[in-house]
């Protein structure tokens, strides 16, 4: 059953975030990017099996029969700081964008010249 | 001796810290930083010659003694330390041409930092023999260099910028999906352990279909980071947007990360898979079949290898990539943004040769040289497009533009900064004694040997892309550095320090050319490295099938 359960809301999560990036606006862009990697996070989780026991024996008295596997755990906790980081990044991104276009709407940014001046 | 194999990686990040530490003493930050590249190439120099006088050409490091497949492995062999050698030359060159051309508020703005973190994704990615760890190597490059592309924050900049991590965020999401699938299916994460499962499918209870697609999932991601076609349109903006020097590294280095996964993953560790008949679309049980041997038309038929599935897609890939690159070059009207369409094109003769490769058996010769040739071809292309991006960093600090309207005569105003173009140029043409002509010859080469239809498809792109780089190159020599200099180049004279970079860089590449036979021997070890699958397995996991 939970397997059924998570099966569709991962598949809700990746659509929302697919649907969320096609977007014209850059701050719903960095949602749907936010949405698919926490979806991606979640997916991660499921890899483990779900419905086993704590992964931990001999503490709190759990650990019986089927084990869930901790090593896809540790894999999503990297994942989340790394995810932490990027996102806190395109959030100031998107800050910064809308301060030197004065929009956020992707198809009104303008198509700057480029001359290779960098300063 | 084999904790050398951790050298480079913990100067680049020492390195890193330090600068960031004494981030408020500009002068003292610059000749830490400086200082810490000059040690890593010493590093990466003294690890090549360990790698090269070991027994087994594979130095193994398990991280806190947990062996592998349970802890993470680093591993240098012969394929890590070509691409380890060429990171340290181009780093420490853009690294020296950055202190002299970055502003003193830009320097203070964390560039130090940021590039010695950029190495460190780097160096770890190729020296890491796990795929998870992969992935935050990945992180740690790309999460520096997305900020070293927004660094002077002008409105093209931030468009670039987000452009650029939006994509690489989305890539992530899909390499981690990719890896977690691959866990799930094989039930292991470290890359030895990996091919010896696969080698044995049955025996550890691994189903090949989903691997299959999972890998696929995953050659997706390397190619959007080498930028090869249909994941190339990011590029030009981002290495327009980057500081000269980190437009450098982007296309010499970060690029070739992407290639070395590409051969390390499905050239070495996913090479020996067949996959089981009955897999995807079959037409007539044969599939549709064109060429001689392992090639059909619908890529998913049972009973070839995996490599056999990518060769196709791999051949499309790096057409499509050096037409595009080629013909976006000639179209361009500034010099930044004719190299970088010029990247996407050379990353195809890059992976033009690996079509091929995939097509014979793992144990042909062709295999072997065709990834002697991709091998080589990246190395000549990493200081070539490295060098060429420093001299138009030179140009633009200069003359304050890169648009070929306003440049022109160069040649009169500085006949050495010209004269580097020009070798740069010629390297990539493919002109002899450069490096760029062994690069090219073998490509031809490698089609030529294969004597089959991928072979003639191979000659034709690789002849009509050769002859679009010189009309491109010619391009950027005619409107840029030949003829009277421009009203704009006359008043100016470019930096000595930053010219002088540029062309020690031209040096190299003349020295390579002249001296190849050492880079050859080098390549062609790699390529064994990358072939021997049993032998990086036996390494890793100490030969005792634990």
């Amino acid at each position: 059953m939970t397997e059924v359960v998570l099966a569709v809301v991962l598949g809700l999560l990746f659509a929302l975030g697919t649907f969320l990036v096609l977007r014209r606006d850059v701050v719903r862009v960095t949602w749907g990017v936010t949405i698919i990697s926490q979806a991606t996070n979640v997916y991660l989780v499921t890899m483990g099996g779900i419905g086993g026991s704590i992964p931990i024996l001999g503490h709190g008295g759990g650990g019986h029969g089927n084990v869930t596997d901790p090593l896809v755990q540790a894999l999503v906790l990297t994942a989340i700081v790394i995810g932490f980081g990027t996102t806190a990044f395109a959030l100031v991104l998107t800050y910064r964008v809308y301060q030197e276009h004065g929009t956020l709407d992707l198809r009104e940014f303008g198509h700057e010249e480029w001359d290779g001046v960098n300063r | 001796m084999s904790d050398l194999v951790v050298a480079p990686l913990i100067v680049a990040l020492l390195t890193a810290i330090l600068c960031l530490l004494i981030r408020s003493r500009s002068q003292l930050q610059r000749g830490v930083s400086l200082l810490g590249g000059g040690v890593y190439l010493v590093a990466v120099g003294l690890l090549f010659r360990a790698v090269r006088s070991d027994a087994d050409r594979t130095l193994v490091y398990q991280v806190s003694n947990w062996k592998a497949p349970y802890g993470i492995t680093l591993v240098a062999d012969d394929l890590s330390v070509i691409f380890l050698a060429l990171t340290a030359v181009v780093s420490l060159a853009a690294l020296a041409f950055s202190v002299r051309s970055i502003t003193a508020a830009g320097q203070r703005l964390s560039y130090h930092p940021l590039y010695h973190f950029m190495v460190v994704g780097i160096t770890g990615s190729f020296l890491t023999g796990d795929l998870f760890n992969l992935f935050v190597w990945f992180e740690v490059m790309l999460m520096s260099s997305y900020v070293l592309v927004v660094f002077y924050s002008g409105p093209e900049h931030t468009r670039a910028a987000l452009q650029y991590t939006v994509l690489n965020l989305l890539g992530s999401a899909v390499m981690l999906l990719a890896i977690g699938g691959l866990y799930a299916t094989t039930g292991t994460l470290n890359m030895a352990d990996l091919a010896r499962r696969l080698a044995a499918p049955d025996a550890y209870n691994v189903a090949v279909a989903p691997v299959l697609g999972l890998t696929a999932l995953l050659f997706c991601v390397f190619a959007l980071k080498a930028g090869i076609a249909p994941f190339q349109f990011w590029v030009p903006d981002a290495y327009r947007a980057a500081p000269a020097p980190v437009a450098a590294m982007l296309a010499g280095v970060v690029k070739k990360v992407g290639i070395y996964a590409i051969i390390r993953l499905y050239f070495s560790i996913f090479a020996v898979v067949t996959i089981p008949t009955g897999t995807g679309i079959e037409i007539g049980g044969q599939g549709l079949w064109i060429g001689t041997g392992a090639w059909s038309l619908v890529p998913s038929t049972g009973g070839g290898t995996f490599l056999a599935f990518f060769g196709p897609i791999i051949l499309v890939m790096a057409v499509v990539s050096i037409i595009l690159g080629g013909i976006g070059a000639v179209g361009r009207d500034d010099l930044d943004g004719l190299l970088a369409y010029s990247s996407i094109g050379q990353v195809g003769f890059i992976v033009l040769p690996l079509a091929v490769a995939a097509t014979a058996s793992p144990g042909d010769q062709l295999f072997q040289l065709g990834i002697v040739a991709a091998i080589i071809y990246s190395i000549n292309h990493g200081f070539a497009k490295g060098m060429l991006f420093l001299v138009s960093g030179t140009v633009s600090e200069a003359v304050g533009s890169l648009k070929f309207n306003r440049l022109g005569g160069i040649v009169e105003r500085d006949p050495v900064l010209a004269g580097t173009f020009f070798v740069g140029a010629l390297s990539l043409i493919g002109v002899p004694p450069l490096s760029g002509f062994f690069g090219k010859l073998l490509v031809f080469d490698v089609a030529v040997t294969a004597q089959n239809t991928v072979g003639l498809i191979v000659l034709v792109f690789a002849l009509s892309g050769a002859i679009l780089t010189i009309a491109y190159l010619s391009l950027a020599w005619t409107r840029g550095f030949w003829g009277a200099p421009s009203e704009s180049v006359d008043q100016v004279n470019m930096v000595p320090t930053l010219v002088a970079i540029s062309a020690v860089l031209a040096l190299v590449i003349i020295g390579l050319g002249i001296g190849f036979q050492p880079l050859y021997d080098a390549a062609t070890d790699a390529a064994n490295a990358a072939i021997d699958t049993q032998g990086y397995v036996d390494a890793v996991l100490g030969g005792t099938g634990a």
